[in-house]
């Protein structure tokens, strides 16, 4: 007689797994006076590592408005579900948030991550919110009609550095460098090529292409050293760890040129890798080292620290804070949480000042091509804010679309 | 009807049916979030069903089916997308393809087919390695997928995912395609194909010398299973509505290889068995990991928890039970000791070691 295809232990075990899951599987209605912002973000996996200082943000904004007295009368109620940096279960992770009733979902910093909750709150007719997506398919062009985010664009990173460095550097060989990894990397360059051209003078001197996973780039710095003269700066794309591994193998090959990032690189976490490192600017939304000009952004950073034990280590923690700023506000003059309504407000709010700088929403564009800037310079090792820059023109459109 | 279904060798795909039915059925008494775990696991069960159709019979493991499930998805992607949406993003497809939209089902049988012609290309070069070389040239392929979809901006949006694709794929959706997907395994498990291709597993002399052409069956059963698996990744791309080609790379692999050994690659019922009891962990974990209250107490695991105790459990399982859960049976009803109808036909089993 055949043995029984499941064996005992498991025939035991396998009611309870299906019990287990299909009660924790059940609906928990939520009902109540208290408005209820969703977070869908990666508390595991690399997302993590960018979603959850934002987040940390965000949720000192909402305890500064439930101390002030709530939103419309009602206080604000947070409800974390986990996306674990995978693609369906962000999806799962934005429906649970919003069976929970979120009015707002506040999705991870990543498009690619992010999208998926975002599109259920767009189903849904929500108003989704990226924490840090610096993509411009986070927002109309990818999700809907109701999908914001809260930070800046790559493409102004790139075009902020090459104004920068040709006003304030005396920038005119320019050599480009793209970590051809992630959209954001690409994002960054397409902003330094759109505005390199409208700069008088300024000639791309090279391009070169790298992966953020390759162990050397002795070919690209070779094409590098084989210029008749060293660039005066180079533009980096990429981000870390890869970014740190390419600046060492520059500076270790001899090349002293400035070195301008975008802002995922901010942070003094990485410095290590390149000792005594020099002419390196990186362009971000406010300083995590304590020069700040504006010092309420210090005053921040210290409550930061108090409440969950160190300072931000980089500037991705700051657009969490201005999410809940901005939506606050447009709930509040919208005097509704009705998807559309807040989205109006949202879309007339033209630099709306907030605590890293004005923000700009319009009814093609729910994210920011163009922003203040500050810029931060890496001097024998040590980062600090040296300037800061507004590009001459916004970003347009098509140029970010890429048509 | 048992006779029925015993006498015509339909016992064991009509029990597995039955059985993901009944999950369908259950998952719509819970919550959405419940009925996409349970659409998910569905289509899990499509992709491990095709990568058995190969694995199984043929007793070389294959890394390269997620390519295919990739092909698939991205196969949907460039024939259901809205016209006005593809023009902008895809703009090196074909004039045909970028001004229609075909509806799902036959995108997805023709992404499933267009996965196919993919394996009978690729196949008919890789299977004519033995052994662990065509393991490794089939790991190859999946890289070839990853590089050039990632690279190939202008036809499938290369690192950027393509958002927009009509998700109409449900609990019943995927159940149905699960179901097809079962019955192709099983019928070419139970045809000669699948007889003789389980010959050249056990003893590819003795096969050759029956006249079995090894490399033939080889190819028949690469290209069936590349086709099921086309289909589980059109099914994929249709409930997330989102597609990346980093979506179809190891840790896809991984999971879905991780699921048919230990459920026993040698059956069907293996390979299903694998996802269901894999699938629960999994999420039993994630609700873990979320935490849950019983009684007073709640219950958190600290986040990452559900990768690593998967992993524990696949190697216990693995020490315990190297030849899978189901250890190369299927699923049968239980027996009498003394049979009162006639003899049956002995369903499908590998050789005891």
């Amino acid at each position: 007689m055949p043995q029984n295809p499941l064996s005992s232990t498991l025939r035991r075990a396998l009611p309870a797994l299906c019990a287990g899951l299909l009660a924790s599987g059940l609906a928990c209605a939520q009902a109540g006076k208290d408005i209820v912002v969703g977070f869908a973000n990666a508390k595991s996996g690399w997302v993590e590592a960018y979603d959850t200082p934002a987040r940390r943000a965000a949720l000192i904004r909402i305890d500064e408005i439930n101390a002030a007295g709530g939103l419309l009368g009602r206080k604000l109620k947070v409800v974390e579900t986990d996306t674990k940096s995978d693609r369906a279960q962000s999806a799962k992770a934005g429906l649970e948030a919003l069976d929970q009733g979120a009015e707002l979902l506040v999705v991870s910093c990543d498009y690619d991550f992010g999208a998926p909750a975002a599109l259920e709150a767009q189903k849904k007719g929500k108003v989704s919110f990226f924490l840090c997506a610096e993509d411009i398919k986070a927002g109309v062009q990818g999700v809907g009609k109701n999908a914001f985010s809260a930070s800046v664009l790559a493409a102004v990173q790139g075009a902020t550095m090459a104004e920068w460095a040709y006003h304030k550097r005396n920038m005119r060989q320019a050599y480009v460098l793209l970590d051809t990894t992630i959209e954001y990397n690409k994002g960054i360059c397409t902003g330094f090529d759109w505005m390199a051209p409208q700069l008088k003078g300024v000639h791309i001197v090279g391009r070169d292409n790298f992966k953020n996973g390759d162990a050397s780039i002795a070919a690209q710095i070779s094409r590098i050293k084989a210029l008749l003269k060293e660039p005066d700066a180079i533009m980096l794309c990429s981000y870390i760890p890869g970014a740190a591994s390419a600046v060492r193998q520059l500076r270790a090959a001899g090349i002293q040129s400035l070195i301008l990032n975008g802002a995922a690189v901010d942070g003094s976490y990485w410095l290590d890798s390149v000792p005594g490192l020099s002419n390196f600017a990186v362009p971000v939304q406010g300083s995590v080292y304590g020069d700040d000009p504006n010092p309420q952004v210090e005053a921040f950073n210290k409550t930061f620290a108090t409440r969950y034990g160190a300072r931000p280590s980089n500037t991705y923690a700051f657009p969490g804070y201005v999410l809940i700023d901005v939506w606050a506000k447009a709930v509040n003059r919208a005097q509704s949480l009705e998807a559309d309504k807040v989205t109006a407000e949202l879309e007339k709010m033209r630099s709306e000042p907030t605590l890293f700088g004005p923000r700009t929403f319009s009814k093609e564009i729910h994210h920011q091509n163009q922003a203040r800037l500050l810029i931060s310079e890496v001097k024998a090792g040590k980062p600090g804010i040296v300037d800061e820059w507004t590009i001459s023109s916004p970003v347009p459109l098509p140029v970010l679309l890429k048509r | 009807m048992k006779n029925f279904l015993q006498r015509h060798r339909l016992e064991t795909p009509v029990l597995l049916c039955l059985a993901l039915a009944l999950v369908a059925a259950l998952s719509l008494a819970g919550s959405n979030g419940l009925q996409r775990t349970i659409t998910e696991v569905l289509i899990r069960v499509v992709m491990v069903v095709g990568m058995f159709i190969f694995i199984g019979h043929s007793g070389l493991i294959s890394f390269g089916h997620m390519a295919f499930v990739g092909i698939g998805a991205y196969g949907v992607a460039w024939t259901t997308m809205e016209p006005s949406i593809k023009q902008y993003v895809l703009t090196g497809l074909p004039d045909l393809l970028l001004h229609s939209a075909m509806p799902w089902v036959p995108a997805s049988l023709l992404a499933g087919l267009l996965a196919a012609a993919v394996a009978l290309l690729a196949g008919a070069v890789i299977l004519r390695l033995g052994g662990i070389a065509a393991s490794i040239a089939t790991f190859s392929l999946l890289a070839i997928f990853n590089v050039v979809y990632s690279n190939w901006d202008s036809v499938t949006a290369g690192s950027s995912s393509i958002v927009g694709i009509p998700t109409p794929v449900g609990v019943w959706q995927a159940f149905a395609f699960a179901a097809v997907a079962i019955a192709l395994a099983h019928w070419h498990g139970i045809s000669r194909f699948g007889l003789a291709l389980r010959a050249v597993r056990e003893e590819p002399v003795a096969a050759r010398s029956c006249g079995i052409h090894a490399w033939r069956q080889l190819l028949v059963a690469f290209v069936l299973s590349a086709f099921v698996c086309g289909l589980g990744g059109a099914l994929d791309a249709q409930f997330l509505g989102v597609v990346n080609p980093d979506a179809y790379y190891l840790g896809r692999t991984f999971t879905c290889l991780t699921m048919l050994v230990i459920g026993g690659s040698a059956s069907l019922s293996g390979a299903v068995t694998g996802v269901l009891v894999l699938s629960a962990l999994m999420e039993l974990l994630i609700r873990l990991e979320t935490g849950i209250a019983l009684g007073s107490i709640a219950v958190q695991l600290p986040g990452g928890s559900q990768e690593i105790v998967t992993g524990l459990a696949m190697v216990l399982a693995l020490i315990r039970r190297p030849t899978g859960l189901m250890q190369g049976r299927d699923w049968q009803w239980p027996r009498l000791a003394h049979p009162q109808s006639p003899p049956t036909v002995p369903p499908l089993e590998m050789q005891p070691r």
